[in-house]
C-alpha cells in the first residue's frame, strides 16, 4: 500500500508548506519540487517493470524494437516535460511552464519523424 | 527512502525566516540577507542533487539517448 505512504507524505509536505510559504516563499518552491521528486521516483521503479513486460511481449510478438523504444522515448519524454511545467507553474511562472511543454511538444515532434517517414514510405508505395 | 530531505528542506526553512526575522530585529539587514541567501543555496544544493538523480532514473527507464 505505497499510495498510503504517498498520500500521507503529500499531507505532511502540504502543511509544511503552508507553514514556510509565507516567510520564504523560494524555500517553499523548492520544497514541493523535492516532494514531487521522490514521488517520482517511488513510481518510477513500477514504471520500469511495466516497460520491462512490454519489451518482452514486443520480443516475443516479434515488433522490431525501434518502435517500441520511439514510444518510450516519447512518454518519457512528456512525463519529464509534464514535471518541469507543473513545477513552474506552481511557482507562478505560467510563461516558463509554456515555453517547456513548447519545447517538449517539439522534441517529441522530432522523436516521432522516422516512423511518420516510414508511414508515408508505405503509404506512396502502396499507390501505384 | 528520501523522506528526511523534505523534513531537511522544512527546517531550513523555518529556521531561516526566524533568523532572518531576528537579524532584521537587531538592525543587521545585510546579514539577515546573506542568511537568506545561505539557506537557499544549501536547499538548492540538496535539491539539484535530487533533481539529478531522477533525470538519470529517467534516462535509463525510458532509454533516452
Amino acid at each position: 500500500m505505497e499510495i498510503i505512504q504517498i498520500i500521507g507524505i503529500g499531507f505532511i509536505v502540504t502543511l509544511l508548506i503552508l507553514i514556510i510559504k509565507q516567510q520564504r516563499p523560494e524555500i517553499a518552491v523548492q520544497l514541493s519540487l523535492a516532494l514531487a521528486t521522490i514521488i517520482f521516483l517511488m513510481v518510477l521503479g513500477k514504471i520500469n517493470v511495466v516497460l520491462n513486460l512490454f519489451r518482452d511481449m514486443a520480443a516475443k510478438a516479434n515488433i522490431s524494437a525501434m518502435y517500441l523504444n520511439t514510444i518510450l522515448k516519447i512518454i518519457g519524454i512528456a512525463y519529464v516535460t509534464e514535471f518541469g511545467a507543473q513545477v513552474c507553474r506552481d511557482a507562478g511562472e505560467g510563461a516558463v511552464a509554456g515555453k517547456i511543454e513548447f519545447a517538449g511538444k517539439v522534441l517529441v515532434m522530432v522523436m516521432a519523424i522516422p516512423i511518420i517517414a516510414l508511414v508515408l514510405d508505405t503509404i506512396v508505395r502502396l499507390i501505384p | 527512502m528520501g523522506l528526511d530531505i523534505l523534513f531537511k528542506i522544512a527546517g531550513v526553512g523555518i529556521l531561516v525566516s526566524v533568523f532572518h526575522t531576528a537579524l532584521k530585529q537587531a538592525g543587521k539587514e545585510d546579514m539577515a540577507h546573506l542568511c537568506t541567501l545561505a539557506g537557499f543555496t544549501i536547499v538548492l544544493l540538496w535539491v539539484v542533487q535530487l533533481l539529478g538523480k531522477l533525470f538519470n532514473t529517467v534516462q535509463d527507464v525510458f532509454k533516452l539517448f
